[in-house]
C-alpha cells in the first residue's frame, strides 16, 4: 500500500514573518496614537479664533523645522539602504548607513533642544503664558516678588518666607547698623546689597500698588493714597501695559505704561538691573491661545522626540548585530519604526510650523 | 519585502524617492514664503504636499508598493478607528453652535473692536499681525 506524498502543511494568517506582523500591529497603533494629538490639536485650533501664529510671539523658526525635516528624510533614506545592503550580504555597508542614521538622528535631537530652550527662554510653557493685559501684569508682579525673596533668601539663608517678611521690617535697622559699622570690605559689600534689596522692595510696593489699583505710572505713587477719595472715575488715568520691544529696534515704552516704567525704573537701573538679571520683558507678553498652543506643541513634539529615541535605541541593537540575512526582519522593522517617525513628523512639520 | 526578489536592490528607486522628498519639503518652505493672501491656499498647498510625502515614504520606505493585500486588511481599520477621536471632537470643539463664555473669546473680541477702530488692542506696535478670522 503507497502512501500519498504528504500534502505541504497549510500555511495560516499572513505571508510574512511573525515580527514584521508585530510591528505593523504595534504601527497601528501608533498611528491612532499620533492621530489623536495632532486631530485634537486641528480641532482646537478651529475652535479657537485668535490661535497665536506669529513667529515673534511663538518663537518658531521654520529654518529649524526645515533642516529637521530634512534630517530625518536623510536618515529615512540610509536605513532603506543599510536594509538593502543586508539583503545585498554587505553588513560593513549596512553598518556603515545604520552609523549615519544614528548620528542624524541624535543632530534632531539637538535641534529639537535648541528649539526647546528658546521656547523656555521666553517662558512659552504651559500653564505659564500670560493671555490678557491683566494677567501679563500679574506675572510681571510675581515673577518681582519671586525675585525679592529670592535676594530676600540670600541674605538670611535657611529663613522661611515669613522670617522673610520680618527682616524686611527690618532692613532699615540692618542698613543703619552696618552704616555705623566700621567700614571693612565685608561689611560695605552687606551693606550695598541691604540698601540694593531695600530698593528693590520699594519698587516691587511702587509696583504692586499701581497694579492692585490700575492706575497709571503717570501718577506718583506717593499721590496713590489721594485717589482713593476721588469720586470722577475718568480723572483717573488707567494703567496700559505697554508695547513690547521687537527686534533689531530700540526700545523706548512710554514711561507711564507698566513696560515703560519697569525698564527705566528696574532694567536701566544699575542698582536694580542685577537684581533682576537675565528678565526678558518677552517673557510676561500675553498670548491668546498661548498656553492651548504650547501644550499641544510640547505634546506632539515631545512624544515624537521620545519616538526618535527608542527608534536609535533600535538602531544601536541593529548594529550591534552580525547584520546578516538573519538579521535582515530585524533591520527592516527598525526601519518601519523609524519611517513611521519620520511620517509622523512630515505631518507635523506644515501644522507645526507653517499652518 | 516580502513578495518581490530579494536579490535585487532597490538603491535606484530609494535615491529617486529622497530626491523627491527634499523637493517636496522645499516646496512647502516656498509656500510659506510665498505668503498667499489667503492663509487656506497655503494651509491646503502644505497639506497636499504633506500627503504625497507621506505616500512616498509609505510605499516606497515602508514597502506598502510591493506588500499584498494584508496591507489593506491591517491599515484600513486603523485608519477609520484613528479618524475617530478628531470627528467626535469637533462639534463640540471646533464648531461650536454656541458661544462659549471664555476669556480668550472676550479678550478676543476686545482686540477686534480695538483693531477695528483703528488702535491696537496690545498698543504692541506693528509686529503683531491681525489675529486670524475663522
Amino acid at each position: 500500500m503507497s502512501h500519498a506524498p504528504a500534502a505541504p502543511a497549510l500555511r495560516m494568517g499572513i505571508p510574512i514573518p511573525n515580527g514584521k506582523l508585530g510591528m505593523w500591529l504595534f504601527l497601528g497603533t501608533e498611528i491612532m496614537f499620533f492621530t489623536a494629538f495632532i486631530g485634537t490639536y486641528i480641532v482646537m485650533r478651529m475652535g479657537s479664533a485668535g490661535w497665536p501664529t506669529d513667529i515673534h510671539v511663538t518663537h518658531i523658526n521654520i529654518w529649524a523645522g526645515g533642516i529637521n525635516t530634512f534630517v530625518l528624510i536623510l536618515s529615512s533614506y540610509f536605513v532603506v539602504v543599510a536594509h538593502d545592503a543586508v539583503l545585498q550580504r554587505n553588513p560593513s555597508k549596512a553598518r556603515l548607513f545604520m552609523t549615519a542614521s544614528v548620528v542624524l538622528g541624535i543632530l534632531f535631537l539637538g535641534i529639537k533642544s535648541f528649539e526647546y530652550y528658546g521656547k523656555i527662554d521666553y517662558d512659552i510653557l504651559p500653564g505659564h503664558i500670560a493671555e490678557s493685559d491683566r494677567q501679563s501684569m500679574e506675572k510681571l508682579l510675581k515673577t518681582v516678588g519671586n525675585r525679592l525673596d529670592g535676594h530676600l533668601s540670600a541674605i538670611a539663608p535657611k529663613s522661611t518666607k515669613r522670617e522673610r517678611e520680618d527682616l524686611l521690617a527690618e532692613l532699615d535697622t540692618k542698613i543703619t547698623d552696618l552704616q555705623a559699622a566700621t567700614g571693612d570690605k565685608k561689611t560695605a559689600a552687606e551693606l550695598q546689597q541691604a540698601q540694593a534689596v531695600k530698593k528693590f522692595y520699594n519698587e516691587y510696593v511702587n509696583l504692586r500698588d499701581h497694579i492692585r489699583a490700575e492706575v497709571s505710572f503717570a501718577v506718583p505713587f506717593a499721590e496713590l493714597d489721594k485717589l482713593r477719595t476721588e469720586t470722577d472715575v475718568s480723572k483717573i488715568p488707567t494703567l496700559a501695559l505697554g508695547p513690547f520691544p521687537h527686534e533689531g529696534e530700540e526700545y523706548h515704552p512710554p514711561t507711564d505704561t507698566l513696560l515703560g516704567h519697569v525698564k527705566t525704573a528696574i532694567l536701566d537701573d544699575k542698582d536694580l538691573a542685577p537684581l533682576m538679571s537675565g528678565f526678558k520683558v518677552e517673557r510676561i507678553r500675553p498670548i491668546l491661545y498661548g498656553n492651548l498652543f504650547a501644550s499641544n506643541y510640547f505634546l506632539m513634539t515631545g512624544f515624537h522626540a521620545i519616538h526618535v529615541i527608542v527608534g536609535l535605541i533600535l538602531f544601536v541593537l541593529a548594529i550591534r548585530s552580525p547584520l546578516s540575512l538573519d538579521n535582515a526582519v530585524f533591520v527592516e522593522n527598525a526601519g518601519l519604526y523609524w519611517h513611521f517617525v519620520d511620517l509622523v513628523w512630515i505631518f507635523l512639520f506644515p501644522l507645526i510650523y507653517i499652518v | 519585502m516580502s513578495d518581490h526578489d530579494e536579490n535585487h536592490s532597490h538603491a535606484g528607486t530609494y535615491l529617486a524617492v529622497f530626491i523627491a522628498l527634499c523637493v517636496f519639503t522645499a516646496l512647502s518652505i516656498i509656500a510659506d514664503l510665498l505668503e498667499f493672501s489667503d492663509k487656506n491656499v497655503t494651509r491646503a498647498l502644505v497639506l497636499a504636499i504633506a500627503s504625497a510625502k507621506a505616500l512616498c515614504v509609505m510605499m516606497f520606505f515602508m514597502h506598502l508598493k510591493f506588500e499584498r493585500a494584508w496591507k489593506y486588511l491591517l491599515l484600513l481599520p486603523t485608519g477609520i478607528l484613528a479618524c475617530a477621536l478628531p470627528f467626535a471632537l469637533f462639534p463640540d470643539v471646533g464648531a461650536h453652535y454656541y458661544t462659549p463664555d471664555v476669556p480668550q473669546v472676550r479678550e478676543y473680541a476686545l482686540q477686534q473692536a480695538a483693531a477695528g477702530s483703528g488702535e491696537h488692542g496690545h498698543d504692541d506696535g506693528h509686529a503683531k499681525p491681525q489675529p486670524e478670522h475663522h
